[in-house]
């Protein structure tokens, strides 16, 4: 069925997209600058290679814009009552109703745009839907899709082509905010790919929180999250960005970024995965210049028949750079995790540390982890550990003779692994969390 | 109170523990002797229901109800807990939230102050400071603060028989008196305590006037006697007192 030609005839693929961009495009009424990246996006996917050892066809999951979400949804009482619902599952409502946070949501494709993004204007902080930064601030412009190559991979193609929301977060020189932001994902509909693309400005000696929450409702069945977030922290500035996903076990979530990181700046990611869902294949890539730093952190609550791989690599630039890679895995029934992260030094000084730790709680789950170090100068500081194992019948032992139950005492002893990478987040995510792995970890029977 | 009847245990084909008798009645103090490796540690843990050791022959009584379906939880909440010997460290479990957790479940109430409060109180008496509860069970103890830890852990959880592998091992001097009144202070209170140990200094510190000592060899325990049996022990040696009752 497929045509892979180069003689100027297009494939059937190369149709499919060109009708999604079509539509896109039309909808969206972008400027053509725009609109042409798309069409670079188009030319890169029959040539671009194909990576994924999971989704052979990116074209299953069409992002078309037949189903943009209401219009006049301003608060959390505006939404569907099951979207509601969804945000109390991640804790969000309660944060929202101390009105202490920004909010964003992308709704399937569309933004939902709260009040809150006027209140933090005035603050220094510009949060705008991608397609309407693009238009109104030239400091989106020069950085859109600008730290990634559309031919990588067919995904890389296709997101190009297909992009749909994101946002624009800028955060000007000097301006400090310890509230974070909040921005929620949810998908909707079947067979869709939402294609969101995020690009983080923080300009010199800025602080700013971001938390990323991902989820969606029991309604679609088969989805691609293929978001790409760009993030440039520029001199001395500081962002944490916490992500927290809960996907059901049908959608496959490819999230990308790129960031880097300028001089003395710092740049850290908790990346938390309560549900990885189907899929969830990542390959972020950092640049670190001089005294910069950048921490990752992630932890995965693998179950069923998720597959797991998380790659990337920490480009440690600049010299007395930074770059630390922790992975916690908590791997459950048929589940897979590959964690194969790497520190490439280039500059003198640098420092970079693997870590990973795996608890493998049943038989056919499996874990695999590939640190890589790589070092270019004699005095690059480069370490890696690795621990794989299951819940010692000791411990199991120890607790279950104070009265808990085995499911209890197992329960104890996931969370404990956990905790030492998660402590570090607000009290509500930090309860939320706790109660999906009481809700997901299950007792040897 | 607990009945323990021709007692055997296998591991590895061998019997680690072999027709072994003993029982033990309510508020008694039993002080089980013997060199390393004669089977004290695995009785203990035979009796608080660990997985390896539950396919044992004979019977073990508990309050004239056999134990051996019931799991290491619910041996507890019949009033039957062990005090480990090596209490493994447990990493980002906070002690308090553990022990609010186990409390509540035994006490089936949730969340009260009463539980904190006792819960302090008791953190004070074994000679802790309140920064323990903060901490990760057993992490960064020191062997004679993680066997407080585990008598802390009695005193709140009040068993009818606390059974104690080797509660001075690795012990300073400090926390050995603080060790030795905990037990005194338990048996005095009506709890039944079977105390395993090889060496007497703690034994010096604990009221012996109606204990009763068993000494233990190659899984059983070849004599029992009063609390005299215990100095003997520690004046003689075992290997002079297994001849002396032809025990050999």
């Amino acid at each position: 069925m497929v045509a892979i030609n180069n003689t100027g005839t297009k494939s059937q693929k190369e149709v499919s997209i060109e009708r999604q961009i079509e539509k896109i495009t039309e909808e969206k009424d972008e400027p053509d600058w725009v609109t042409d990246l798309r069409y670079r996006g188009l030319r890169a996917f029959e040539s671009a290679p194909q990576t994924d050892p999971i989704i052979s066809e990116p074209l299953e999951f069409l992002a078309d814009q037949e189903k943009t979400p209401a219009e006049g949804i301003e608060t959390l009482d505006d939404l569907p009552p099951e979207t509601k619902n969804l945000l109390d599952e991640l804790g969000i409502n309660e944060m929202e109703q101390r009105a202490i946070a920004g909010l964003t949501i992308q709704d399937g494709t569309g933004m939902i745009d709260s009040s809150f993004r006027e209140k933090w204007e005035k603050k220094g902080v510009i949060m705008a839907p991608m397609n309407e930064a693009l238009k109104r601030y030239p400091e989106a412009r020069e950085r859109f899709m600008k730290l990634y190559d559309p031919g990588a991979s067919k995904l890389a193609a296709y997101h190009t082509a297909v992009w749909n929301g994101g946002v624009f977060l800028w955060v000007k020189e000097g301006v400090k905010e310890e509230i974070p932001l909040h921005l929620f994902f949810l998908i909707q509909q079947e067979a869709l790919a939402q294609a969101p693309h995020i690009v983080i400005l923080a300009e010199p000696n800025s602080e700013i929180k971001l938390i990323e929450g991902c989820t969606s409702p029991i309604l679609s069945k088969h989805s691609l999250h293929l978001d790409m977030t760009e993030a440039y922290i520029e001199e001395e500035a500081k962002l944490d960005l916490t992500v927290l996903q809960n996907w059901p076990e049908y959608v496959h979530t490819r999230p990308t970024q790129r960031v880097k990181v300028a001089r003395d700046a710092q740049f850290s990611i908790t990346s938390v995965g309560l549900g990885p869902g189907k899929s969830n294949i990542t390959d972020p890539h950092y640049w670190v210049e001089e005294g910069g730093r950048v921490d990752v952190d992630s932890i995965i609550l693998a179950k069923e028949q998720s597959h797991v791989d998380l790659g990337g690599v920490i480009h440690l630039e600049g010299e007395n750079s930074t770059g630390i890679n922790n992975s916690k895995a908590v791997i459950m029934d048929d589940s897979e995790v590959i964690t194969r992260g790497k520190i490439n030094a280039v500059a003198s000084g640098t420092k970079g540390h693997i870590s990973c730790d795996g608890l493998v709680m049943d038989d056919g789950a499996s874990m695999e982890t590939y640190p890589g170090l790589s070092s270019r100068v004699e005095d690059a500081e480069l370490s890696h550990e690795a621990a794989i194992g299951e819940i010692k019948e000791e411990e199991l032992f120890y607790l279950m003779s104070r009265g808990l139950n085995e499911e209890e005492a197992t329960k104890l002893i996931v969370q404990g692994f956990v905790e030492p990478a998660i402590e570090d987040l607000p009290e509500e995510y930090l309860s939320e969390i706790r109660k999906i792995i009481d809700l997901t970890v299950k007792g040897e029977e | 109170m607990l009945e323990v009847k021709d007692l055997g245990v296998k591991k590895g084909g061998g019997y680690i523990l072999q027709n072994l008798n003993f029982s033990a009645g309510k508020s008694e103090l039993h002080v089980v002797m013997g060199p390393n490796g004669s089977g004290k540690s695995t009785l203990a843990r035979t009796l608080a229901g660990h997985p390896e050791y539950n396919d044992y022959e004979g019977s073990i009584k508990f309050r004239d109800r056999e134990i051996s379906d019931l799991k290491a939880d619910e041996r507890l909440r019949e009033g039957l807990m062990m005090g480990f010997q090596h209490p493994p460290r447990i990493n980002g479990v906070n002690i308090k939230r553990f022990l609010t957790r186990v409390l509540e479940k035994l006490d089936g109430v949730e969340g009260t102050e009463k539980i904190e409060e006792r819960i302090e109180i008791v953190t004070k008496e074994l000679g802790f400071s309140e920064d323990l509860l903060a901490r990760n069970i057993n992490a960064g103890l020191s062997g004679g603060e993680r066997k407080r830890l585990e008598l802390l852990q009695a005193r709140l959880l009040e068993p009818e028989i606390l059974i104690l592998d080797e509660p001075d091992s690795g012990v300073d001097v400090d926390s050995l008196e603080l060790i030795s009144d905990q037990i005194n202070w338990l048996h005095e209170r009506g709890t039944t305590i079977v105390l395993i140990t090889h060496y007497g200094s703690l034994l010096e510190e604990i009221d012996l006037e109606d204990a009763r000592v068993h000494l233990f060899r190659d899984g059983k325990i070849v004599t029992s006697g009063e609390g005299d049996l215990a100095r003997e022990v520690e004046e003689k040696g075992f290997n002079r007192i297994y001849e002396e009752c032809g025990c050999n």
